[in-house]
């Protein structure tokens, strides 16, 4: 093998290690789609959030099942919150991109003290209740990233 | 799943007390395969199905259901006549070197559907008793080895398959939620879209019926239980009347997810989250029969792919095989079968998501279905090997329809699987 290709190939590979890597870390640019998709994401947590949260609430579930289903919610939330703070916002975005990670930070609190309460009816409701007003704030700001009016 | 003994009383003078019992054996065959049926994929694949979809994947739900009862009872049939398992038959019939290449495949998912499985039964322990997931794992792991060494072979299927019925409790929700019938009745009509999302999850609920393992483990049971011609009309109850009305149970999940989550947007990519449409039917006692149910369906299915994998294996290799010989008579299918467990116990500790490695396996079992397959249908349809037990004209064109689609299916997958992200959007 010639010099050039040894070059070309050692090139080609640090070019896709560096991707990897960027891909890895999260660091990269982070685009309307796919901030509107994590906001989407959200959504998704709050609602569930809401489900488990009204298990607790109504007394209709089993502690252990609430504590563990929020603790890995609020994983889910958390990991997101850190996922959109870390990426470099597309410009235009960047007060969208920083309402997210403050929605995220919220439902990740909120199933906290799920976690921390699971047996207490009073905080589920509470929590129900908070969920729901985060899911209609990432619903507001989806439809303001996808153009429609909130 | 086959579950009675094909020995037979000889003689009788008390013929009517025989009949009863062989229809009674018949019948907890069926119940045993109805409640066996469900396993993490589909568990994972339904649920996640009716989120994003409601109703409308219900016709591919179906599908595959009727598909691993045409093939199910093909392979059963097979075993029953010839005494040979599906992986003889591949090897028999398509040679080494694609015998070899089906091996490989096979064993490849049958792993990660243990490892998916042992992640499965963790997630619901943790969640009925909140300690580490990864202790659960092993503790899992440790009592399914004791389970499958005390109980005799029928007793493990029973085992699993009547606690496996807890489930049917997915369908007092959907009859307690009383959803609109007549959309429910909609999605059973077949419908294509051009959203690689929803073609995904048509390839991933259909190949979570039809996983390889299951027919390798139903004929593989079929020799254990020493099934002669004499058992076939018990393979063909147990194979179309089990599988279908456990069938009802991957419905339900579908419509109960579809009703409740899919108005909310929830997207469940959590094993635990299956069992929220019952907690909100029913409250705790909903919640405990589903995470019960989901603990022996994930249970059954741990023990049916690593009985599978040392299966093929030792099918392949010509080594001595079978539960009923006893690990002093069959030691290295014993030794394969730890092997492929202690694998799976690894997989499932490193911390990757047992729902993500559920759904590589199922999507990656699509590429190997043809392999398992193809032989089940030409062997079946063979005459001069089965005589008048060859498929008749139902079950050749059925058997082909249904090889056609998979082969479809299994040329999509892959491209599917990337331009979804896994499903992920």
């Amino acid at each position: 093998m010639s010099g050039n290709a040894d070059s070309r190939i050692r090139a080609s590979a640090a070019v896709l290690l560096f991707a990897f890597l960027l891909a890895a870390s999260g660091c990269g640019d982070l685009g309307k789609a796919e901030l509107t998709r994590g906001v989407e994401s959200l959504s998704a947590l709050a609602a569930q959030g809401q489900l488990v949260a009204s298990g607790v609430a109504r007394d209709a579930t089993k502690s252990t099942y609430a504590r563990v289903m929020s603790k890995t919610l609020g994983e889910e939330a958390e990991h997101e919150a850190e996922k959109l703070a870390d990426a470099t916002p597309q410009a235009g975005t960047e007060e969208e991109r920083d309402a997210a990670v403050a929605i995220a930070g919220e439902i990740s609190q909120l199933l906290s003290e799920l976690q921390t309460y699971p047996g207490d009816e009073n905080h589920g409701s509470l929590v129900q209740g908070h969920l729901e007003e985060a899911q209609e704030k990432a619903e507001a700001l989806s439809a303001r990233l996808n153009g429609e009016k909130a | 799943m086959p579950a009675s003994t094909g020995k037979r009383r000889e003689g009788g003078s008390d013929e009517g007390g025989a009949a009863m019992k062989a229809i009674l054996k018949i019948a907890l065959g069926i119940i045993a395969a109805i409640g066996g049926f469900l396993d993490i994929g589909d568990l994972v694949f339904t649920t996640q199905a009716g989120a994003l979809f409601r109703y409308d994947l219900l016709w591919a739900v179906v599908l595959g259901v009727f598909g691993i009862g045409v093939y199910a009872e093909m392979s059963g049939r097979v075993a029953a006549v010839s005494g040979r398992p599906v992986f003889d038959v591949i090897r028999m019939r398509m040679g080494f070197g694609v015998g070899l290449l089906a091996l490989v495949a096979s064993t490849l998912v049958n792993i990660l559907t243990v490892a998916a499985e042992l992640g499965g039964i963790a997630i619901v322990l943790e969640l009925l008793f909140d300690a580490p997931y990864s202790m659960f794992v092993f503790s899992g792991a440790i009592a399914l080895v004791a389970i499958v060494a005390l109980l005799p072979f029928g007793g493990i299927e029973r085992f699993f398959g009547y606690g496996g019925l807890l489930l049917f409790v997915v369908v007092a929700a959907v009859v307690h939620q009383d959803p609109d019938w007549g959309d429910v009745a909609r999605g059973l009509v077949p419908s294509l879209s051009s959203s690689t999302l929803y073609l995904y999850f048509v390839v991933g609920v259909f190949a979570a019926a039809l996983m390889p393992y299951e027919v390798h483990f139903y004929s593989s049971g079929a020799i254990e239980e020493g099934w002669t011609e004499e058992n076939l009309k018990e393979n063909r109850l147990n194979a179309i009347l089990g599988y279908g009305i456990g069938g009802i149970l991957s419905v339900a999940l579908v419509v109960a997810s579809g009703y409740l989550f899919h108005p909310l947007g929830v997207e469940p990519n959590d094993l635990g989250t299956v069992a929220l449409p019952m907690q909100g039917a029913f409250g705790e006692t909903g919640l405990l029969l589903a995470l019960g149910g989901m603990l022996f369906c994930v249970g059954g299915s741990a023990v049916d792919s690593s009985f599978a994998a040392s299966y093929n294996l030792a099918q392949f290799l010509g080594w001595e095989w079978g539960r009923y010989q006893g690990p002093g008579k069959a030691p290295r299918f014993t030794a394969s079968w730890l092997v492929f467990l202690l694998v799976g116990i690894a997989i499932a500790e490193s911390g990757i998501n047992p729902v993500e490695i559920t759904e590589y396996s199922v999507v990656f079992s699509v590429v190997a279905l043809p392999l398992t397959y193809l032989p089940v249908l030409l062997i079946a349809g063979d005459r001069s090997f089965m005589a008048e037990f060859a498929n008749g004209r139902i079950a050749t064109v059925l058997g082909w329809l249904y090889f056609v689609v998979i082969v479809v299916l299994a040329l999509a997958a892959i491209p599917l699987l990337l331009a979804t992200n896994a499903g992920g959007g």
